[in-house]
C-alpha cells in the first residue's frame, strides 16, 4: 500500500471514529451513570467511566415493576399491530396493484397526505371518536390506532414490491389449480418476505417509540406504554433520580437496539429498493 | 372463498378477544373505589398504602384501589377522566387547580357530606381554599403547602450570623445581609464557590405570588366583579428585592435561575450555597433522608416584608360529579382524613396538617426537623387575592412564569416584566370573562 | 394489470374474492380512524369548540387570533428555525458519513453496527439521554468542557436562554444522522464503482467525481430524505418534551407543543385544530414549492 493510500484510509478511518464517537458517547455516558452510585453521580468530579459499579438502580427499576408492566404494554401493542398491519397490507397491495380503479388512486393519495398531517389534527377527533366507542384508554384502541398509523408506509413498500412480480407466476399459479387467495398466500407472500421483514420491524419499532397517540390516549398509570412511563419520571419534584432514570433508559432501548441489528440488512435493502421501486 | 372466511373470523376473533380481555379488566376495577394520590416522597407514598390497607381490612365490601399517579400528569389524566366519564371515585391534588374543575362542573359539591367534627377542626383558612362563595365546597384540604427558608446551621456558626427565631424574625434586609456575608471564595481561587442563597426560579410563580402578600400586593384585584392584574408599587419592591439579590448583591446562586426547588437541594447539602429561599416545607424529608452526616440544617420562620402574611395553598382530596359512588368515597374520605391518619399523612409527608387537633400534637411542635418553626406559619396565612380567578392556572404558566424566567435571567427589567405581565395577563384572563366562568 | 380488467373472470373465477373485498379492511379502518377524523379535525378549526362545551362555529375568527397571537408565531418561528437548522445538519452529516462509509476499507461493516445504535433509541430516551448528558452539576457536557478549560461555571443548557436552542438542536440532530447516512449508503452503493474508475482515467478529482457522479445519482434520494425529514422535524414532539417541555419562557415551544397545550392543557380544542390546519397549509405550500423545482429539475435532466 502506498504511503498516500495508507495516508487516505487512514484518515477515513479517523474521520468515521470521530462521528461514531459523537454518536456514542451520551449512551456510553447513561450507561456508565446506570452503574454508578447515586454519590458517585453528584460528586464535584465525576469520570467517564464508574469508579464503582453499583447494580443498584437496575434493582431498584425491576423491583418497581411499573418499567416492565409498562414494557409488556409496549410489547403487545407492538405485536398485534404488526400482526394486523401485515395481513392487511399484503392482500390490500396485491389488489393496488392488480387492479386499476379509483380506489387505488384514492389509497395511493391517502399515503401521501398522510405524512403531511401533523397529528394533533387527527388527534383530537380521534380521541371524541374512540371515546364514543368506549376505547379511549384502552390498549386496543391503542392498537388500531397504530395499525392506522403503519399502514401507509407498509403499503407503500409492499405495493412497491408486489409491483415487481411478474403476472406470469400468477397465471402459472392458477393454471395449476389455484385460487386467488392460495395466490395470494402461498405465491406472492413468499416473494415478498425481505419487505415483509422490513415492514414488520418499521411497524413494531414504530409502536414501540410512538410516544405522541400514547400519552394522550392512555391516561391511567397502569395503561401507560414504556415511552409514556419513562417520559413521566423526568421533571418530577425528586430529580434526584439519575441513576434510576438511566438504568431504566439502558433497559427501555435494549430491545429496540437487538431489533435493529438483527434486522440490519432488510433496513437498507426493504426500505430503500421499496421507495425507489414505488 | 372459504379461506378468507376463515381470515376474517380469526381477525375478529383477535379483535374482539383483546377487546373484552381489557374490557374484563377494568370491569373488575369497577367494583372497587379508585383512589388516584400523588404522593411521591416514598414515606408517604407508603403511608398512603397502609391506610388504603387498613380501610381495605375493615370494609371488605367497599374496598379501595390504590392508583398512582404523578403531579406531571395529574392535570391531563383528570381532564381526560372528567370528559370520558371514566373517573376515579376520589381524587388527591391541590385547591388552586380544583378551583377551575370546579367552575366547570366537574366536581361533586362536598358541603352536604361534610360532619360537624371535621368542619370544626380543620383550620378556617384552609376552608378558604376551597370553598366558593356561594358555599359549595371542591374538596377536603388536608395538607398546607408551605414555602420555607432553609439554612445551613453550620455555615452560619462559622460566619457567626445568629438565625431568626419565631420571637425574632428576619426582614428581607436581614435575609439580603446575611447572604452577602455569606458569598465568599472559600478555596481561593478568585471565584465564589458559596453562595449566600439558592432560590428554585425555575418555575416561580407560585413563590411570588404566596410571598407578594406579605409584600402588601398580590397581582391580583377585582374591578367590576371580574379579576385584572395591575403591577404596582408593592409587587414591583418583590420582584425588585429579588433581581437586587441576583444581579446586585450577587448573592444568589446563578444556578438558581434554571433550577426547580427540588434541584436546588444537592447544592445546598454541598454547601454550594448557605440558604435556600422559597423551597416547600416537604423538602425537610430529603434533608432528613438524604444529606449527608453531619450536616446541621434549620428552618426560619417567615420573612418579614410589610407582614408576615404568606399566601397558602392545600392538598386535597375531591370527588369527581360522575363518580358512582359518592357517599362511599365520602365515607373513605372521612376515614383517610381523620385526626390520627392525617398526621401520619402530614409527617411523612412533612407538611402542615389542616385540623387544628393535629397541630396540637407533639410532633408538630418538636424541634428535630424544625416542626414547631414550620407549623407556626400557620398563624401567618392569608388567602390570596386571586383565590377564584378563572383562568389562574393558564395564567400561571402562560403568563407569570414565562415572564419571571425571563426576568431573572436578566433579559429584561423590571418596568419590562410588569407591563408584559399585565398586559398579557388581561388578555388571557379576558378569555375567561367571556366564558362566563364564575368562582 | 389489464389482465384483469378485462378479461376478469378468465383466469380467476367470479367467486374468487375481488377488488373490494382485498380492499375491504383498508378502507374502513382508513375511512374511520383516518379520514373522518382528519376531516372533523380540520373542521374542528373552524369553531370555538372547548372540551366540555357546545361547539359553534365561528368561521375564521380563530385565524384572526392566530394571526395577532404572538404565542403562535413565536412557537411558528422556533419551528421553522428548528426544522431547517435540523434538517440541513442531519442531511449534510448523513452524507458526509455515507461518503465515508462508502469506501473499501476495513471494519465497514463494524461501523455500520454501531452507528444503527442512535438510530435505535426510542425519541423519548434521546430526550433523557440528553437531558442527562447538559445536567448542570452531573452531566458530562458540562464536566467536559470544564475538563478542557472552556468554561469555569456550569451552564444550565435546557434552561439557558442563550444556549437552549443550540443545545436542543444537537440533540435532535443526534439521531436521525444515522438514518440519513444509510439511506444515502444505500444509495451511493447503486452506483458502479467502473464510473468512477472511468472518470479517473480521464483525469477527475474527487471533488469532480462528487458533483459528477455522485450527486446526480443521488438527487433523487437526496429529495426523498430532505422532504420527508422536514416534514418529520417539524412535526417534533416528544424529544423535546421530555427536554424542555417547550420552555424556558417558551423558547422551544415547537407549534407541536404549542398546539397541544392549546389543545389538551387548556382545553381550548378548537383553537388548537386553527394552529393545526395552519400547520398542514405552511408545510404543503413549502413541500409543493420544492418538488415542483425537483420536478422541473428532472425533465430538464
Amino acid at each position: 500500500m502506498s504511503l498516500k493510500r495508507f495516508f487516505t484510509k487512514g484518515s477515513i478511518h479517523f474521520l468515521i471514529v470521530i462521528y461514531i464517537v459523537f454518536l456514542l458517547f451520551p449512551l456510553v455516558w447513561v450507561v456508565s451513570s446506570s452503574l454508578k452510585s447515586t454519590p458517585e453521580i453528584y460528586s464535584g468530579t465525576p469520570t467517564i467511566l464508574p469508579q464503582q459499579i453499583t447494580f443498584e438502580h437496575y434493582l431498584s427499576v425491576i423491583e418497581g415493576q411499573q418499567v416492565f408492566l409498562t414494557m409488556w404494554n409496549s410489547l403487545i401493542v407492538g405485536i398485534i399491530s404488526t400482526i394486523l398491519v401485515l395481513l392487511i397490507a399484503v392482500p390490500s397491495a396485491y389488489a393496488m396493484v392488480r387492479y386499476k380503479s379509483i380506489i387505488n388512486t384514492g389509497i395511493l393519495g391517502w399515503i401521501l397526505v398522510s405524512q403531511i398531517f401533523p397529528v394533533i389534527l387527527v388527534m383530537i377527533p380521534l380521541y371524541v371518536l374512540l371515546r364514543y366507542i368506549g376505547l379511549t384508554d384502552s390498549l386496543v384502541g391503542l392498537t388500531l390506532i397504530y395499525v392506522v398509523w403503519s399502514l401507509p408506509f407498509v403499503l407503500w413498500m409492499m405495493h412497491g414490491y408486489v409491483k415487481s412480480i411478474p403476472i406470469e407466476l400468477e397465471e402459472a399459479a392458477v393454471i395449476d389449480g389455484a385460487t386467488r387467495t392460495e395466490v395470494i398466500f402461498k405465491v406472492i407472500m413468499p416473494l415478498l418476505l425481505p419487505a415483509i421483514g422490513a415492514s414488520a420491524l418499521f411497524s413494531f419499532i414504530s409502536a414501540w417509540n410512538e410516544f405522541f397517540f400514547a400519552f394522550v390516549l392512555m391516561k391511567s398509570p397502569a395503561l401507560a406504554t414504556l415511552q409514556v412511563e419513562l417520559a413521566r419520571y423526568t421533571g418530577m419534584e425528586g430529580q434526584a433520580r439519575t441513576g434510576p432514570l438511566a438504568a431504566a433508559s439502558v433497559i427501555a432501548t435494549i430491545p429496540s437496539i437487538i431489533l435493529f441489528v438483527f434486522m440490519r440488512k432488510w433496513l437498507t435493502t426493504g426500505l430503500v429498493s421499496g421507495a425507489l421501486k414505488g | 372463498m372459504k379461506r378468507n372466511l376463515i381470515i376474517l373470523f380469526f381477525l375478529i376473533a383477535v379483535i374482539a378477544a383483546i377487546y373484552f380481555f381489557t374490557q374484563g379488566k377494568s370491569e373488575q376495577k369497577a367494583q372497587a373505589l379508585r383512589f388516584v394520590s400523588l404522593a411521591w416522597q416514598e414515606r408517604s407514598i407508603a403511608t398512603n398504602l397502609s391506610i388504603v390497607n387498613e380501610w381495605n381490612e375493615q370494609h371488605p365490601e367497599k374496598q379501595v384501589e390504590y392508583i398512582q399517579g404523578t403531579w406531571n400528569s395529574a392535570h391531563d389524566y383528570l381532564i381526560t377522566a372528567f370528559e370520558t366519564g371514566d373517573v376515579p371515585d376520589i381524587f388527591h391534588y391541590e385547591s388552586s387547580v380544583i378551583i377551575d374543575y370546579a367552575m366547570r362542573g366537574y366536581l361533586t359539591d362536598l358541603s352536604p357530606y361534610i360532619k360537624p367534627e371535621i368542619k370544626n377542626d380543620i383550620l378556617d383558612v384552609a376552608w378558604s381554599t376551597v370553598t366558593r362563595p356561594n358555599g359549595e365546597v371542591n374538596g377536603i384540604p388536608f395538607l398546607i403547602e408551605s414555602l420555607v427558608v432553609l439554612y445551613n446551621k453550620s455555615l452560619f456558626e462559622k460566619a457567626g450570623i445568629v438565625p431568626p427565631t419565631i420571637e425574632n424574625p428576619w426582614s428581607w434586609n436581614d435575609l439580603r445581609q446575611a447572604a452577602i456575608s455569606l458569598t465568599k471564595d472559600t478555596s481561593g481561587d478568585k471565584i465564589i464557590d458559596q453562595y449566600g442563597a439558592g432560590i428554585g426560579l425555575r418555575n416561580s410563580a407560585n413563590i411570588i405570588m404566596n410571598t407578594s402578600i406579605s409584600f402588601g400586593g398580590s397581582f391580583f384585584s377585582k374591578e367590576d366583579n371580574h379579576f385584572v392584574v395591575h403591577v404596582k408599587e408593592e409587587e414591583k419592591k418583590l420582584l425588585h428585592t429579588i433581581v437586587d439579590m441576583i444581579y446586585q448583591d450577587k448573592s444568589v446562586a446563578p444556578a438558581s435561575i434554571g433550577e426547580s426547588g427540588a434541584g436546588m437541594i444537592p447544592g445546598f447539602f454541598s454547601g454550594k450555597y448557605a440558604m435556600l429561599v422559597g423551597i416547600g416545607s416537604w423538602a425537610r424529608q430529603q434533608l432528613v433522608e438524604n444529606a449527608p452526616k453531619d450536616f446541621q440544617w434549620g428552618v426560619m420562620p417567615p420573612l418579614k416584608a410589610k407582614t408576615q402574611m404568606y399566601g397558602v395553598s392545600t392538598q386535597t382530596l375531591s370527588i369527581p360529579k360522575k363518580s358512582k359512588r359518592v357517599s362511599e368515597a365520602m365515607e373513605f374520605i372521612e376515614f383517610m382524613l381523620n385526626s390520627k391518619n392525617m398526621a401520619r399523612l402530614a409527617l411523612d409527608d412533612w407538611m402542615i396538617p389542616t385540623r387544628k387537633s393535629c397541630l396540637q400534637m407533639s410532633e408538630f411542635q418538636d424541634t428535630i426537623g424544625n416542626w414547631d418553626i414550620t407549623c407556626s406559619a400557620v398563624n401567618t396565612l392569608g388567602v390570596g387575592s386571586w383565590l377564584g380567578a378563572p383562568g389562574y392556572v393558564e395564567w400561571k404558566s402562560r403568563v407569570a412564569n414565562p415572564v419571571l424566567q425571563e426576568l431573572f435571567a436578566g433579559r429584561i427589567s423590571v418596568d419590562e416584566a410588569a407591563e408584559r405581565i399585565e398586559n398579557e395577563s388581561n388578555i388571557v384572563l379576558s378569555r375567561y370573562r367571556k366564558r362566563g366562568e364564575v368562582w | 394489470m389489464d389482465l384483469f380488467k378485462k378479461k376478469r373472470h378468465t383466469i380467476y373465477s367470479k367467486k374468487e374474492i375481488g377488488q373490494i373485498q382485498l380492499l375491504f379492511p383498508v378502507i374502513l379502518l382508513v375511512s374511520v380512524f383516518s379520514l373522518l377524523p382528519l376531516l372533523r379535525g380540520i373542521y374542528l378549526g373552524f369553531t370555538d369548540y372547548r372540551l366540555g362545551d357546545p361547539i359553534t362555529f365561528n368561521g375564521l375568527d380563530n385565524y384572526i387570533q392566530l394571526f395577532n397571537d404572538e404565542y403562535f408565531w413565536s412557537s411558528f418561528k422556533i419551528g421553522m428555525i428548528w426544522t431547517l437548522v435540523v434538517t440541513a445538519l442531519q442531511v449534510s452529516l448523513g452524507l458526509g458519513l455515507a461518503l465515508l462509509l462508502n469506501n473499501k476499507i476495513k471494519f465497514v461493516a463494524f461501523y455500520t453496527v454501531l452507528i444503527l445504535i442512535p438510530w435505535a433509541t426510542p425519541p423519548i430516551i434521546r430526550g433523557i439521554l440528553w437531558r442527562q448528558m447538559y445536567e448542570p452539576n452531573a452531566g458530562a457536557v458540562n464536566i467536559l468542557l470544564n475538563d478542557f478549560g472552556l468554561i469555569s461555571t456550569p451552564i444550565n443548557w435546557l434552561t439557558n436562554f442563550e444556549y437552549v436552542i443550540p443545545a436542543v438542536i444537537v440533540a435532535g440532530v443526534w439521531g436521525e444522522i444515522s438514518k440519513a447516512a444509510i439511506f444515502i449508503l444505500a444509495g451511493l452503493q447503486t452506483i458502479s464503482n467502473d464510473l468512477y474508475e472511468a472518470s479517473k482515467i480521464d483525469g477527475a478529482g474527487l471533488w469532480d467525481q462528487f458533483w459528477h457522479i455522485t450527486l446526480p445519482v443521488l438527487k433523487p434520494v437526496l429529495a426523498a430524505i430532505i422532504s420527508l425529514t422536514f416534514m418529520w422535524n417539524f412535526n417534533t414532539f416528544g424529544i423535546i418534551w421530555v427536554l424542555t417541555q417547550g420552555g424556558p419562557g417558551g423558547m422551544t415551544r415547537l407549534p407541536m407543543l404549542a398546539a397541544y397545550e392549546e389543545g389538551f392543557r387548556y382545553g381550548y380544542i378548537g383553537y388548537a385544530a386553527a394552529i393545526g390546519n395552519v400547520m398542514v397549509i405552511i408545510l404543503s405550500v413549502i413541500l409543493f414549492m420544492y418538488i415542483h423545482v425537483q420536478l422541473r429539475e428532472r425533465k430538464e435532466l
